[in-house]
């Protein structure tokens, strides 16, 4: 008789479809074959699975069509199978598994929207903070370089390909014109969480540089600096008053060193 | 930040399982639901749901119905995910929490499905210890529910009932009673389903749950598929039935999971759930005078004699034939509840 953590492993390893079926002596199911038994289990993990990323995923699902979703995800679910049972932390490493598609190797928007859809899910899944607004700073010092808090769910993603122009077109119901929105332009996109919806904006060259260096704590001055060194004409007051009006700020420090880089 | 809610028992009566699509409708009717199921697992990071959950949770009692920690891994449980559950009870303050007597984490994987152990004393020494390990990290007791089967293990020793009650003796912790699980598992694996309920602690279940199945038909084998899809069937109602009668009134919780229907179905099935309930003690009752009457002489009270069956579900609906019923101090929710915005 197997200890029962090889008992499970083996068991595990028929059910991801890893290994051939365990032997049918050790299983029991009434007068029922037990082998088409555990099947019942292998499909309700690649059925419960595939849900979850065609959940995460669905413009990805309408960009391929989904029979060819199916099958990519059950290979996906197979090959990389969740390591833990947060269900909303499975998926992570689906877009980059869809670039190993050869049959995808010609799309690779497939694989870059899938990627803009993880950033949204994992959003939905982040804490939104009570916003900050400009007026309750009126006499606040802060020194030269205060470091400005953006929201946790805030996400970042710059592509060459029109992502969020495909994601939008794939928002209504009607059939979207691939022609038209799968285009390779650089998209620079930037999405969080406010309340129960997710927004979704495009940002230039110069204003993702900013928001960017905020998100990763480098404080004001240096965020200013990277974006007027992609356009002279950046202007800080503009981009400062949309953080707040976008209820992105969720504090403002006293920056307590100057970063080094 | 824990939020400290006031103390809202969960009665013995039915609730209804908390699912993503009906909690604005929640937020906003505020329905008369005898309390709340969520999974652990939906509430364990920081989406709107949790904001919404801490809100409803004001209002209703509340479980906590674990589905992750695969209790029958040999390998122990996952001691992240065991303090992630933590961290929900004391966020939310759950009035009862539950988890399976099932498997679903080996080899590294999780395989999201609940897999049945092979019913020995090495699986008994296994859970045991497992399940000590969460209720002395929860500081609470845990009810631990029966599993729906498709297969079971040919060197097992015991049968699901006799192992569950043994783990109740080894461990001290409760019973979730899944009555559409105990048929399923009984049609598939051809054993009684109603040895199966005589044969659990009748003290230990704190809990009921009803739900619906599917049935497949795979060539000679008419399998039930325990899909959480559908009404409650008359046979689970039945089996329900018998268990109410040996146990007496308990927490009932209505579970849908696929194709989820409108909330009022949920609340439908509820309410027939408590009305079914209170009509066991009702004839209980009428038995227990009529026996009085005659015998005209002293006896020891009917086992329901003194029990009290709350049911606002009932209440609630003679209340909505009057007009419906709103608390001004609540506050509805903004927009719609949409995860997939």
């Amino acid at each position: 008789m197997l200890p029962l953590e090889h008992l499970q492993t083996t068991m595990a390893r028929s059910v991801l479809a890893i290994e051939p079926m365990v032997s049918e002596k050790i299983l029991t199911a009434g007068k029922a074959d037990p082998l088409a038994r555990l099947r019942i289990y292998q499909n309700n993990t690649r059925s419960s699975l595939t849900a979850v990323l065609m959940a995460v995923f669905p413009v990805t699902v309408r960009l391929v069509d989904e029979r060819f979703f199916r099958y990519v995800a059950s290979e996906f679910i197979r090959r990389h199978p969740p390591v833990e049972s947060r269900l909303a932390r499975y998926g992570a490493g689906f877009p980059r598994f869809l670039k190993t598609i050869d049959t995808l190797s010609d799309l690779p928007i497939v694989a870059e929207t899938a990627r803009l859809e993880w950033a949204i899910a994992e959003a939905l899944d982040t804490a939104s903070l009570p916003p900050r607004s400009l007026a309750e700073y009126d006499n606040t010092d802060f020194g030269l370089s205060p470091n400005i808090l953006l929201q946790p769910s805030l996400r970042l993603i710059v592509s060459h390909w029109s992502i969020l122009s495909v994601w939008m077109a794939h928002q209504q119901e009607t059939a979207v014109d691939e022609n038209v929105t799968w285009i390779r332009r650089p998209e620079r996109v930037a999405l969080w969480r406010s309340g129960n919806y997710v927004r979704l904006f495009l940002l230039d060259r110069a204003s993702f540089a900013f928001w960017h260096s905020l998100k990763h704590g480098l404080g004001i001055e240096h965020a200013t600096g990277r974006a007027l060194a992609l356009d002279p004409a950046f202007d800080l007051v503009s981009a400062l008053v949309r953080l707040f009006r976008d209820r992105l700020v969720t504090d403002v420090r006293v920056a307590s060193n100057s970063p080094s880089n | 930040m824990s939020t400290l809610f006031s103390q809202l028992a969960i009665p013995a009566s039915a609730g209804i399982g908390l699912r993503s699509p009906h909690i604005s409708e929640m937020l906003t009717r505020r329905p008369s639901a005898g309390w709340l199921e969520v999974h652990a697992e939906n509430y364990m990071g920081d989406g709107a749901g949790v904001e919404a959950l801490e809100r409803l949770r004001e209002t209703y009692p509340l479980s906590v119905h674990g589905v992750g920690l695969s209790l029958g891994s040999a390998g122990g449980v996952d001691s992240d995910h065991l303090e992630r559950l933590r961290r929900v009870c004391e966020r939310f303050q759950p009035d009862l929490v539950s988890e399976h007597l099932a498997w679903s984490v080996a080899d590294g994987a999780y395989l999201n499905d609940l897999l049945p152990l092979r019913y020995d004393e090495e699986a008994l020494a296994i859970v045991a210890r497992n399940v000590e390990t969460v209720q002395d990290t929860l500081k609470r007791r845990v009810l631990i529910e029966n599993l729906s089967a498709y297969l079971a293990f040919a060197d097992s020793s015991m049968s699901e009932a006799e192992f569950l009650a043994e783990l109740v003796a080894r461990t001290g912790c409760g019973l979730l009673l899944d009555v559409n699980n105990v048929h399923v598992s009984a049609h598939n694996l051809e054993y009684d389903a109603r040895a199966f309920i005589d044969a659990l602690p009748e003290d230990a279940v704190g809990e009921i749950h009803l739900a619906g199945h599917a049935t497949n038909q795979v060539g000679a084998d008419t399998v039930l598929i325990d899909d959480h899809g559908s009404r409650v069937p008359p046979a689970v109602w039945a089996l329900y039935e018998h268990a109410i009668s040996r146990l007496g009134p308990r927490p009932t919780l209505i579970e849908w999971d696929t194709d989820v229907p409108v909330l009022d179905v949920l609340l439908g099935e509820a309410m027939w759930a408590d009305m079914l309930t209170a009509s066991i003690i009702f004839s209980r009752k009428q038995a227990a005078r009529q026996a009085a009457a005659a015998k005209p002489r002293p006896v020891s009270p009917a086992p329901f004699e003194n029990v009290k069956t709350s049911m606002p579900v009932l209440a609630a609906f003679a209340a909505a034939k009057a007009g419906p019923v709103m608390s001004a101090a609540l506050t509805p929710m903004e927009g719609i509840y949409d995860v997939a915005a």
